[in-house]
């Protein structure tokens, strides 16, 4: 094996560490290519990862929703060029929506894989632009545009913006896939009582038992929310976080900490070989190992809701049906379609009422739940999370 | 004649006269030869070691601040010593497994030697990635060793095996065995068996045999392979991440960390010191041995 062949799998990796559930699913997917052309059995590589798999879309999915007509301001001519994530996850795009828009707007989809700013800034500075639009972390999308204009301003005039919350919607992207970031415990791990939030998490008298909490590194942030929660914080004054007494209550918990996580997927694996008996977790993962029998329950309360947005590249030629697309994929139905193939949010809350009773129990942004959620402030991640990270390192170590 | 040794393999090299260098290089000067490497290395080694660190110095102006913070972080200092830890304990364990398996593979008929070498080299050949996996799936809570352990009744209770320093070792020694096994190998089997065999006419037992004529004989393999075992082992970072336990925070996790929030200079600075550190294991060894020794000639 080369050394570059090395280093990209190191690469890819990492990337799969880092990723939320569908980015995992698509780096998973580039590792095994890379292991099929380096003579590594492709399918021993599927199966060694396949705890990265993306949750497989709700089979023989209820009847979708339809559309038969847009507004006019979304139609056009022409087409988009638009990069997701690939495999079943873009597969779900392309049926709950990138498919109706084209029928509905006259505008063609044209798609690619692997969104990255780094390319971003790179194609935007040389003026090669390869895609119109992205899905990208919001907090990448405003770290960029601290460093020049990358980015073109989303058209709110264009949008269903009575039911797109506020929080939902930035200067520089709109989001458009929001995932929780929830407790999740083993039912047989405590005789008498149920977790509810984080302050039982904290207790580890009470509901004794190893854990595992996000890691500070790879990508990801510590939890700095939960810890303010368990150490007495209303979810309603979680931000602005005092970063220090943040800390001070995540070290009370620190000695049950057996793992930080830095993959989607380790977590749920934990939970389910009874490693641990709570942890934080993505909520599609806990679907998926629920769905298989693991006595797993989530807690919904005091959660965090995180999300992907649509973002449109600086200049690139296309931006006005960039628009009209990201503006389409946040009408309800659209929405309401891609909850109902997989088990993300929606960020239309008119999208709710499209969505089966059964599914809809299931999803972050169910009107139910998402009361219960903190919606995950990426301005002040932005703002903040190099001083939460300069402090991660020793917080482990001491 | 000499050996020179490539990556730890010895070759023969021929030291004849510059006519039959001529012969040897199909007519061109030999420096011509050489170039192709030295651009490629040039261009895609130094340089970007040579821009890294600038960008550790000269950011945003001429400043050893990067360093200074370094320096002065107790919390960077002991991340330093987690990894010196970390890889001492795995070259040391890899050659002492290492050892005796080189020594077999030196000594077998070549036809059986090289079926064992198969055996070596597909775990070198396959993922890094693979391997640490499969060993995720072995040291598991529910994993074969707790299986078994518990089947056999040795255990009541599963062992917390997986993200511990313990499951560190042993995967990164999995994965860096074969950089050891290598040149071993090839040390071992340039040496005589007659010589130990005349150490026995004259007297030596076993034990002696080996402390005075194959160990001093083999040590050229030895540190090339522990080199090789060492310096790789600084730049961990897939395997602690994932079979690791809270606190088996390794170098390469802070580097990519510091990456990831565009902390460049500082990221610089800590691959640097990492350079400088391998670099600096290397001089020390070939002060002590000379460098002659360390590339294998005997």
């Amino acid at each position: 094996m080369s050394k570059e062949d090395a280093a990209r799998i190191v690469r890819l990796l990492g990337g799969i560490g880092a990723a939320p559930p569908h980015l995992a699913d698509f780096r998973r997917r580039q590792l095994i290519s890379a292991a099929a052309r380096l003579g590594v059995g492709a399918a021993a590589m599927a199966a060694l990862t396949a705890p990265f798999a993306f949750p497989a879309a709700a089979a023989a999915a209820a009847k979708l929703p339809e559309m038969t007509s847009v507004p006019d301001s979304l139609k056009g001519k022409g087409s988009v060029r638009v990069c997701s994530y690939g495999g079943a996850f873009q597969a779900a795009q392309r049926e709950a929506y990138f498919k109706l828009f084209e029928k509905l707007s006259g505008i063609r989809v044209i798609e690619s894989e692997g969104p990255d700013v780094a390319k971003v800034k790179a194609m935007v500075d040389t003026h090669s632009i390869e895609y119109d639009i992205g899905e990208f972390d919001r907090g990448d999308v405003i770290n960029l545009a601290r460093k020049g204009d990358y980015w073109e301003k989303i058209d709110y005039s264009l949008f269903d913006t009575g039911h797109i919350s506020a929080e939902y919607r930035y200067e520089y992207a709109v989001d458009m896939l929001p995932y929780g970031e929830i407790l999740a415990y083993r039912t047989d791990a405590f005789k008498d009582a149920k977790p509810t939030g984080w302050k039982d998490f904290w207790d580890a008298e009470k509901f004794p038992g190893p854990r595992t909490l996000i890691s500070g590194s790879g990508g990801l942030v510590p939890e700095l929310e939960f810890a303010e929660m368990a150490a007495g914080t209303p979810p309603d004054k979680v931000y602005p976080i005092n970063i220090d007494a943040a800390y001070a209550s995540l070290a009370k918990i620190k000695p049950s900490v057996v793992k930080w996580w830095e993959a989607g997927a380790i977590p749920a694996e934990m939970l389910n070989d009874k490693e641990v008996v709570m942890g934080s977790a993505w909520n599609g993962r806990i679907a998926a190992i629920q769905a298989a029998g693991a006595p797993v329950e989530v807690v919904w309360n005091q959660g965090l809701l995180k999300r992907d947005a649509w973002a449109i590249l600086k200049g690139t030629e296309n931006k006005e049906n960039a628009q009209k697309f990201c503006a389409f994929i946040t009408l309800p139905i659209s929405q309401a379609r891609l909850s109902m193939l997989i088990p993300y949010g929606f960020v239309n809350s008119a999208a709710a009422q499209y969505i089966p009773a059964s599914q809809l129990a299931r999803l972050p942004t169910a009107p139910s739940i998402i009361e219960q959620l903190i919606i995950f402030d990426s301005q002040w991640w932005a703002d903040n999370r190099d001083a939460v990270l300069a402090k991660w390192p020793a917080f482990l170590l001491k | 004649m000499g050996e020179a040794a490539i990556g730890g393999l010895q070759v023969p090299l021929r030291t004849a006269a510059p006519a039959r260098w001529r012969t040897a290089t199909f007519g061109l000067p030999a420096p011509l030869l050489v170039t192709p490497l030295l651009l490629f290395l040039g261009v895609f080694y130094a340089y970007p070691v040579a821009a890294m660190l600038w960008r550790s110095i000269a950011t945003p102006h001429f400043t050893t601040a990067h360093y200074a913070e370094l320096f002065s972080s107790d919390i960077y200092l002991l991340v330093f010593w987690i990894t010196l830890r970390i890889s001492l304990v795995t070259t040391i364990v890899a050659l002492m497994l290492g050892y005796p398996v080189a020594y077999l593979l030196a000594r077998l008929p070549p036809a059986r030697a090289n079926l064992l070498l198969i055996l070596v080299l597909v775990p070198f050949w396959s993922s890094i990635l693979v391997r640490t996996y499969a060993w995720m799936v072995l040291l598991g809570r529910n994993g074969v060793i707790n299986q078994f352990l518990l089947a056999i009744g040795v255990i009541q209770t599963p062992l917390r095996l997986l993200n511990t320093t313990f499951a560190v070792y042993v995967a990164m020694v999995h994965v860096l065995l074969p950089f050891m096994i290598l040149p071993l190998f090839a040390t071992l089997r340039g040496i005589d068996p007659a010589l130990l065999r005349a150490a026995a006419s004259l007297g030596a037992r076993p034990l002696a045999a080996f402390r005075q004529v194959l160990l001093p004989l083999s040590l050229p393999g030895v540190f090339a392979g522990s080199l090789l075992v060492f310096i790789l082992a600084l730049g961990f970072f897939i395997t602690p991440a994932l079979v690791g336990g809270p606190r088996d925070l390794m170098v390469a996790v802070l580097i990519q960390q510091q990456v990831e929030i565009l902390h460049w200079p500082f990221a610089s600075a800590l691959a640097m010191v990492l350079l400088i550190a391998a670099m600096a294991s290397f001089a020390l060894l070939s002060k002590a041995l000379g460098v002659e020794r360390l590339f294998g000639r005997t």
